[in-house]
């Protein structure tokens, strides 16, 4: 009943602060220096046809009316036309989001995965060899620029061994042959996904592995270890059954986060290795002043970051019993 | 929860390496058999193309793959740059007294294999006559009315003489009728019909150029299958027997230009349709695969003063600057070579309209000398210094203090540059005129901008000094001298950044605007050259070099033309080696 509680008034929070953030982002364009016409550059435009294109994309209107037509296409989910691309927006989000979702998403539960795990290993051998290795290893390639990183890779596995391709996420050599099934082109999206893959699991793992080791060598000095040794069970099974669950929690909430991030795509990442994402259509539309685009998806980020935020908060109490609201 | 024993865990590791090889395997598979697909050429593009309805497009990498589907009456000769019938039969032909030019339309067909007739073209122009549709009004707004006495035959009514009418208005892209007449429909019932035909989505253009759509993923590439139905095919043009004589176009798009060129090391693409940067000149000259082509654009890179405002409005200022900026230097040491030095307006490679004859500020001086003659100017012209920057003995020293002609201290004085990390050539520009402007005790100071915000200030607000702006692509057309420079484009967007005001210069402009035999407009255009350079509201810096590249032994038959190699005449003639 608390807990149900708890989600209304959240969800009350989120509905207040999304609202803020809507107007905010609608301020924060308009109040930018430039305007999509000014930035079209072409002695062929003439005064009269900058006007009347001025028009034609509704910015000749008060901006208290260009306002309410904003509210309006959020509301109906029609987030307006793009200024560049003539199309709507919500038609241009949805055929970058699943590329996106894929990417990131696969990374960042993959890093996940192998933080946990070797922050587990780190902690159990606190002072030692490995745990010095696995440390310093994590704090550098974290910390990595990740542009290098990536130019690095591509330079190294793309163009002098030739083991994977330079950049984008399809072959048209298999997407234009009719005779390619599903499983090819799933196995051709696999093998563009390996080299941005690496990159970003190299930059997010060891900050998986560093929460997880910090948090396991807190737990393992809790009672109910102590506890558990003096069962006589197997170190083994102390490690992996006892302390690992519950030092996990940390995890789950920077992987929960993460998640809600990862739509924003690594607008990095997607432009080095043309992944035809959200990060790049958000970078692009942002340089091109293309109000409609960029405004939608820094809404759907916004968004996701909040609802993320709330989901986590209930995961938490589900997780651990000794958390209420 | 049961634990995996040791052999289920190499059982689903072995899995995971299966299916990894697979898809190592598959591809790499793929990619041999289409190394024997030797017919297809693959070009990378930088960024992909934002839309194919020719009305709305506003990109780079949209026109380029539009150019290859939509075609207009007239195209430039690769060699004379002269124009030249293209879907026209022959050059039009002008009747003085009726202001009426008849166009014949030679036999040509769309790719759905429908015939483009004279019906085509006077939809074309009406419909953006009727739409008002931005980028082509202008160019069309003065026909009066357009007449198709038959299928071949196309006759355009001008409401007064408008030199432009064949450079600029025939070389429009020419639409299907079939194509647009539903959509028109559709977009007349709606509250703003233009905003709906600009938001159109084409999927699939009917062209009438030497490739057609097969197939565009979103994001990744984009794919023109040659077009069955071209007119050009085994047709011989200007001397150039047409083709095409490949399958195919592969658009792949890059997002930077490292990827690009080492995609083009690889062989992974043939052709990268983009300038290369000096800075990757000395690795793909040693790449014994890689062909590269120079070849001069039509582009101005100019310093534009806001002659509206004391003390840009004076000539004698704006001429001492013009002798400070050191263009060899910005040509050898900025561009690394790869620039040509700018004199007038109008690039040097577009010859018959440029002018030889116009002042030519410090040339062959060296940095004392332009000191002493910009500092002659301005002493001359009642200026005077608290340190003079050349001293009672004739030697230069660092000048100080400048004061205007009424005894005033000069104030900062800003240059406006877009960011290095836009353009590196313009931001260093600015940052080496602040420098050689100091010298003379000009307070200059560059301050580079984001490029939106420079457009900003200089365009819509006229708030700024001076700035350092560029046009990649001029057309060959030079009017845009008197639109750059007219008194009534003088306004909020109109294109007049500078606020020149010379009604000496706005009667000869508007002579040249309306005259139509090009001998005289070429006497017009070189007075308005020499005028402008006269008076300089804006110093010509350079024309950069464009230099592309493409793989060797792969296709043959590049034809390079101002503007590269990346033209409609190369994608017609390439022939797999």
């Amino acid at each position: 009943m608390e807990l149900r509680k708890y989600i209304i008034r959240r969800m009350i929070q989120i509905i207040i602060i999304f609202f803020v953030i809507l107007t905010v982002l609608f301020l924060l364009f308009r109040l930018a220096p430039g305007d999509p016409v000014s930035m079209m550059v072409d002695p062929d435009m003439t005064q009269e046809d900058a006007e009347i294109l001025i028009v034609q994309l509704g910015l000749d209107q008060p901006l208290g009316i260009q306002y309410l037509i904003y509210l309006k296409n959020f509301f109906t989910g029609h987030f307006g036309f793009s200024f560049h691309y003539g199309e709507p927006v919500v038609d241009i989000i949805w055929n970058r989001l699943p590329n996106t979702v894929l990417l990131f998403t696969t990374s960042i539960i993959l890093s996940a995965l192998v933080g946990v795990f070797l922050g587990k290993i780190a902690s159990w051998h606190k002072g030692k060899k490995i745990d010095s290795l696995m440390t310093i290893g994590a704090l550098v390639t974290h910390t990595l620029f990740l542009p290098w990183l990536a130019l690095i890779l591509i330079w190294i596995f793309a163009y002098k061994f030739g083991w994977f391709p330079i950049n984008g996420m399809i072959s048209e050599e298999v997407w234009l042959d009719p005779e390619a099934g599903f499983i090819a082109r799933a196995l051709d999206v696999m093998y563009h996904m390996v080299l941005p893959l690496s990159t970003l699991f190299l930059i997010h793992f060891g900050a998986y592995l560093l929460i997880m080791r910090s948090s396991m060598l807190e737990t393992l000095k809790e009672d109910y270890i102590l506890t558990a040794r003096a069962k006589g069970l197997e170190e083994k099974v102390i490690r992996d059954h006892h302390a690992a669950p519950n030092a996990a929690l940390p995890v789950v909430t920077s992987v929960g986060l993460s998640l809600a991030f990862s739509i924003n795509g690594g607008a990095l990442t997607e432009t080095v290795f043309t992944w035809p994402g959200i990060g790049r259509e958000l970078v692009s539309s942002v340089s091109q002043n293309d109000y409609p685009l960029a405004q939608a998806c820094f809404l759907m980020i916004a968004g996701v970051v909040l609802v993320s935020n709330l989901v986590v908060d209930v995961l938490y109490a589900y997780l651990d019993p000794r958390i209420r609201y | 929860m049961p634990r995996m024993n040791v052999k289920q865990k190499m059982s689903s590791c072995r899995w995971v390496l299966i299916i990894a090889c697979a898809a190592m395997l598959l591809t790499g598979s793929r990619l041999a058999s289409t190394a024997s697909a030797a017919n297809m050429l693959k070009v990378g593009l930088l960024q992909e193309p934002k839309t194919l309805n020719v009305w709305r497009a506003s990109d780079t990498w949209s026109r380029k793959v539009l150019g290859l589907l939509y075609q207009p009456l007239y195209v430039r000769d690769p060699g004379t740059l002269e124009l030249i019938p293209w879907l026209a039969a022959e050059p039009p032909l002008f009747d003085e007294k009726a202001l009426c030019y008849t166009v014949k339309i030679r036999p040509a067909k769309w790719s759905d294999g429908t015939e483009l007739t004279s019906e085509d073209v006077a939809f074309t122009g009406n419909f953006i006559n009727e739409f008002k549709v931005p980028r082509y009004y202008s160019k069309w707004k003065f026909i009066s009315k357009i007449e198709t006495p038959d299928k071949h035959t196309v006759k355009f009514f001008l409401k007064e003489p408008k030199a432009i009418f064949v450079s600029r208005t025939l070389t429009t892209p020419i639409v299907q009728k079939k194509e647009w007449t539903d959509i028109i429909a559709a977009a007349r019932k709606t509250k703003k019909p233009l905003g709906t035909l600009l938001n159109e989505k084409i999927k699939n253009p009917i062209s009438s150029g030497p490739f057609v759509l097969k197939e565009w993923r979103d994001g990744t590439y984009l794919y023109l299958q040659k077009n069955k139905h071209f007119f050009g095919t085994g047709q011989k043009i200007q001397g150039r027997l047409l083709g095409p004589y490949i399958d195919g176009i592969i658009f792949k798009i890059f997002g930077t230009s490292d990827a690009s060129i080492l995609a083009l090391k690889k062989g992974s693409i043939d052709m990268f349709w983009w300038g290369i940067q000096p800075g990757y000149l000395e690795d793909l000259r040693g790449n014994r695969d890689i062909e590269l082509f120079q070849n001069e654009k039509s582009a101005l890179y100019y310093m534009g003063f806001n002659v509206r405002k004391a003390p840009f409005n004076d000539a004698n200022l704006r001429r001492a600057i013009a002798i400070l900026v050191d263009d060899d230097f910005i040509i050898k040491r900025i561009l690394q070579g790869y620039g040509i030095r700018m004199y007038s307006i109008i690039p040097p490679g577009n010859a018959f309209w440029y002018c030889p004859d116009v002042p030519r500020y410090g040339e062959g001086l060296d940095r004392e000398a332009r000191i002493k003659k910009a500092f002659g100017i301005l002493r001359d012209a009642g200026y005077t210094w608290e340190v003079p920057p050349v001293n009672g003995a004739g030697k230069v020293v660092n000048g100080e203090g400048i004061k205007l002609p009424g005894g005033q201290t000069m104030e900062k004085f800003t240059i406006l540059t877009p960011p290095a990390d836009y353009d590196p050539h313009r931001a260093m520009c600015g940052m080496m005129m602040q420098e050689w402007l100091r010298m003379l005790g000009i307070p200059a100071y560059s301050k580079p901008m984001a490029f939106g915000a420079l457009l900003q200030q200089v365009k819509v607000k006229h708030d700024f000094d001076s700035f350092v702006l560029g046009y990649g692509n001029l057309s060959l057309d030079p009017d845009y001298l008197r639109n750059f420079f007219i008194s009534t484009n003088d306004k909020k967007r109109g294109w007049n950044m500078s606020g020149y005001n010379n009604p000496h210069f706005d009667k000869i402009a508007n002579e040249s605007a309306s005259a139509m035999n090009r001998d005289k407009r070429r006497s017009l255009i070189w007075e308005m050259q020499k005028i402008i350079i006269g008076d300089v509201p804006y110093i010509p810096l350079y024309d950069p070099k464009l230099i592309e590249a493409v793989r060797k032994g792969r296709f043959t038959g590049w034809v390079q033309m101002l503007g590269g190699v990346g033209n409609m005449w190369s994608f017609c003639q390439l022939k797999p080696m």
